[in-house]
């Protein structure tokens, strides 16, 4: 009998003569009418090669298109023990699964010592632009070597690559089986509906992730496992603050609306849960948003109410109280590197302007991110302001205050906000604060998201 | 295309019915054309500026907020804005910034306004700026600022078919799979959706739905012609495995080559998240016109290469486009690339595989394998010749043997010749 083969593509494994005897060990397999052959999804690939070997099956393998690489880590600094004991773990779990550890800990030095270990090309994935341009600088100054990118127009595929999660949907099926190891930064995002198409159409034997928190809302964290393996290794922010996490305090303040615009905060806020009530839409439901954008662009009722939730979200967000706390902090921590966050882009062009700040969005444009970015590490700019773009990831260690002048409910995201100060510097204490608007919504938003490890300091 | 926020949709007993406007309703075609007439004035004005304008006449004509919403959405689409970095500005706000954060990193102020007017002397130096001309030049060169650069007019009626084709491609973007049932295809409509269908990276079953599928092979190829009926099953590749809506763009962008046929039916399962899924069926009684551009009298530059290559060789073979569906054995049909007939009558047909047809390549390896009898001849680039596992097909395929080549480019008489040759000797 012919040998069984295997091949790429689209994102799917193709197998041609597979015993029949075989069938009931590769249960991932399917028979694809339309192409008259057996199919499996790309992932699987190691599964079913394993299982090739096992029952001694000969086989042509055209699906790998990747051999053994040397990659060789240029900078010498030694692991702290709880990054060797996260590195044995992963080896420990057959070279894949997810490694969760607080922000600043060093997530990304295990990942390059991980990819001088397994020696096979690799495709880290990364959740935005700013990341993928911080992965690539390091793992070049780490091995030396050109890095390729896939993601914000950029093309080119290297042994080592980075690309954006969403560029990695759309591409992972034309290149799919190009990689032996896969990372994924910030994996928490993996099992989104598009994101986990991403893993599902690579076949790299070998699996990566790193994440602060891997829990997710949906509960999908299970996903997550399914396509880079089981949680091999955890530590949480009090068991490493003060010892590879700096120290740090957060700050409550709880600030009252000037009067007038308590006033028209009242009045906004009237008339938005007036219409909520009426058209009996729950906010809290998963489909509430949706019902509410739907309803209110359904009569002038309806789109009055909708500028009363701007207008009460905009006051809450960005009162002017709000802006004269700003300005007190910026004046007491002289000297010292800040961070200003806001929920939206808006009120950080609001504060952006007001104080002549430079705002960091994505709307910036690359070449004035890199600017900003290396100008606030190196102290040109004392301050940066900035919405979402430096939630996640991106390596500010020199900052130590953070301002929160806006944010959501997620205690993820505040959570990430915090980490971005937590980075260890010698005597550096870090200190959050978190502008709330006194009785607003922002008080309950706040309460819930204090439930978090973070802010229960042992 | 149309957010979900945009679309207009009813459900009725796990139906989905796409709100359709009329293309033909006088208050909407003059709202069409007020928009399209501020959107063809719009060229070197500001985003903000022309989305203020758009936003009046929104609200200030009669009709739903939300189809109005709509149409001026798929006015922007075809708006193309400068946003190329303005480096002067870019310039400026790096050396202000090196400042103020020397400012605030150093000095002391008694109050915000002290540092405002600190920073005011240094942005303008003597000629110091209004507080409001500095904020208002900081960060103008936000997308809100971005200027027109040019915009791809319409009529108000093309518009409102646009409109409706969007509806119909908002709900496909929720969709796993498409089921099309075709009559009446001519060829050139026929070639279109399948170029589209190949270039949306989509994978298809083509089934003949017909009163002659139970008569044996040669006598269907007798009775297929246009007037018969086929159901096309769309989807892609991992579709196999999950009730994905990973291709619902491309079925989306797929659609638009449905519309080009004459008589039509799609049938899809659409599910919104966290909602209850709801069956699409729609055909050509909708109304919605094409909203691309069909090229029926036009012959491809492949085509006309081939005629002249042919008639330079030999003057017994006459090319054409592919022109119909051609039975395959176990209920499967092909649509081939061109269509070739000898003096004598006898008709060939050609299937080209390039290097992005492995999959369908090797579904049409193993759906010949035991074929003796064929009027196909199957042509595969020599690029998707080097892989493995399809050099290693078609060196084992004994219908690639008798009826295939291999091509560079485009196919060469050379190779092509003595195949064809060999039908009409087998004829004789």
């Amino acid at each position: 009998m012919d040998p069984l083969k295997i091949d790429f593509d689209k994102g799917t494994l193709i197998l041609q003569n597979v015993p029949d005897t075989l069938k009931s060990h590769l249960p991932d397999i399917l028979w694809d009418e339309r192409t008259l052959t057996f199919r499996a999804p790309a992932y699987r690939y190691r599964h079913i090669i394993s299982q090739l070997r096992a029952h001694d099956v000969a086989y042509e393998d055209s699906a790998r298109q990747f051999t053994v690489k040397s990659f060789t880590n240029q900078k010498q600094v030694s692991p702290y023990p709880y990054q060797s004991e996260a590195i044995d773990a992963w080896h420990a779990n057959g070279k894949r699964g997810v490694i969760s550890l607080p922000t600043g800990a060093g997530k990304t030095f295990i990942a390059i010592l991980l990819i001088a270990d397994t020696q096979r090309p690799t495709l880290v994935h990364v959740p935005t632009i700013d990341l993928m341009h911080q992965w690539c600088e390091v793992l070049r100054e780490h091995f030396g070597q050109e890095v390729g990118l896939y993601g914000g127009g950029q093309h080119e595929l290297q042994d080592l690559t980075v690309t954006t999660y969403q560029s990695a949907v759309l591409h992972a099926p034309h290149y799919g089986n190009r990689f032996g190891l896969a990372i994924y930064d910030e994996c928490h995002h993996l099992p989104g509906d598009q994101y986990q198409y991403a893993a599902i159409s690579s076949i790299a034997p070998f699996r990566l992730g790193l994440t602060a928190t891997p829990d997710r809302v949906d509960g999908k964290e299970s996903r997550l496992y399914a396509l880079v393996g089981e949680c091999c290794y955890e530590a949480q922010v009090q068991d490493l603050s003060g010892k590879t996490l700096s120290e740090y305090r957060v700050v409550t303040i709880e600030v009252n609306m000037q009067d007038t615009e308590r006033i028209q905060y009242e009045e906004a806020r009237r008339i938005y849960l007036n219409f909520l009530k009426k058209e009996r839409i729950n906010m809290g439901s998963s489909r509430g948003w949706q019902t509410f954008l739907w309803k209110s662009s359904q009569s002038e009722e309806g789109r009055t109410a909708f500028k009363a939730y701007l207008t009460q979200k905009q006051l809450s967000f960005a009162s002017t109280a709000k802006q004269e706390w700003v300005w007190k902090l910026l004046q007491r921590h002289r000297g010292d590197r800040i961070l200003i966050f806001t929920q939206d882009n808006d009120t950080a062009y609001q504060i952006g302007t007001r104080f002549f700040l430079p705002v960091l969005t994505h709307q910036t444009k690359l070449k004035e991110r890199n600017t900003f970015l290396n100008g606030f590490r190196d102290g040109t700019f004392s301050v940066l302001v900035t919405s979402k773009v430096l939630n996640e990831g991106v390596d500010v260690p020199e900052a130590n205050v953070a301002i929160i002048v806006s944010g959501s409910g997620s205690v993820r995201e505040h959570v990430q906000r915090l980490g971005r100060i937590l980075r260890k510097r010698e005597g550096k204490q870090a200190v959050l604060y978190e502008l709330i608007s006194k009785k607003t919504g922002e008080q309950f938003v706040n309460k819930r998201r204090r439930q978090h490890d973070a802010y229960q300091r042992k | 295309m149309l957010t979900k926020d945009l679309l207009l949709y009813k459900i009725r007993e796990g139906q989905i019915y796409p709100q359709f406007v009329k293309p033909t309703d006088s208050n909407l075609l003059s709202v069409s054309d007020q928009l399209i007439s501020v959107f063809e004035a719009s060229p070197n004005t500001q985003r903000v500026t022309l989305l203020e304008t758009s936003k009046h006449i929104i609200e200030s004509t009669a009709g739903p907020v939300i189809v109005k919403r709509g149409l001026e959405k798929l006015l922007l689409d075809r708006t193309e804005f400068d946003t190329a970095p303005n480096e002067e500005l870019i310039a400026f706000r790096q050396k202000l910034f090196i400042e103020t954060s020397r400012l605030l990193s150093q000095d002391q102020f008694t109050d915000y306004e002290e540092y405002q007017e600190k920073v005011l002397q240094i942005a303008g130096g003597e000629s110091q700026p209004e507080k409001e001309v500095l904020g208002d030049r900081l960060y103008a060169d936000l997308p809100s600022c971005q200027p027109v650069v040019s915009f791809k007019t319409l009529s108000a009626e093309h518009l409102l078919h646009r409109y409706n084709a969007a509806q119909v491609q908002g709900l496909l973007l929720h969709c796993n799979s498409l089921t099309l049932n075709l009559t009446d295809s001519m060829t050139a409509e026929l070639r279109q959706l399948f170029k589209y269908l190949r270039f949306n990276q989509l994978l298809c079953t083509i089934r003949h739905v017909d009163r002659h599928g139970d008569l044996p092979l040669q006598e269907q190829k007798e009775k297929v012609g246009n007037n018969d009926s086929y159901e096309i099953t769309v989807d892609g590749p991992l579709n196999l495995f999950y009730k994905t809506k990973r291709y619902g763009m491309n079925l989306a962008k797929f659609f638009v080559a449905v519309l080009h046929q004459p008589k039509w039916e799609i049938t899809a399962e659409i599910q919104f998240r966290n909602k209850k899924s709801s069956r699409l069926f729609l055909d050509e009684s909708c109304g919605i016109r094409p909203i691309s551009q069909q090229f029926l009298a036009y012959i491809p530059e492949d085509i006309q290469l081939f005629q002249e290559m042919l008639r330079n060789k030999t003057n017994d073979w006459r090319i054409h486009p592919g022109s119909q569906f051609i039975p395959l054995p176990g209920d499967f049909y092909c649509f081939p690339d061109y269509q070739l007939i000898h003096t004598c009558g006898r008709e060939v047909w050609i299937e080209l595989f390039h290097p992005w047809h492995q999959g369908h390549l090797l579904a049409r390896l193993n759906t010949l394998a035991d074929q003796t009898e064929t009027s196909l001849i199957l042509g595969v680039s020599k690029e998707l010749e080097k892989k493995p596992m399809i050099a290693d097909a078609l060196e084992t395929s004994e219908y690639f043997t008798e009826f295939g080549f291999t091509f560079r480019d485009v196919p060469t008489m050379n190779a092509l010749l003595p195949i064809l040759n060999s039908f009409v000797d087998s004829n004789s």
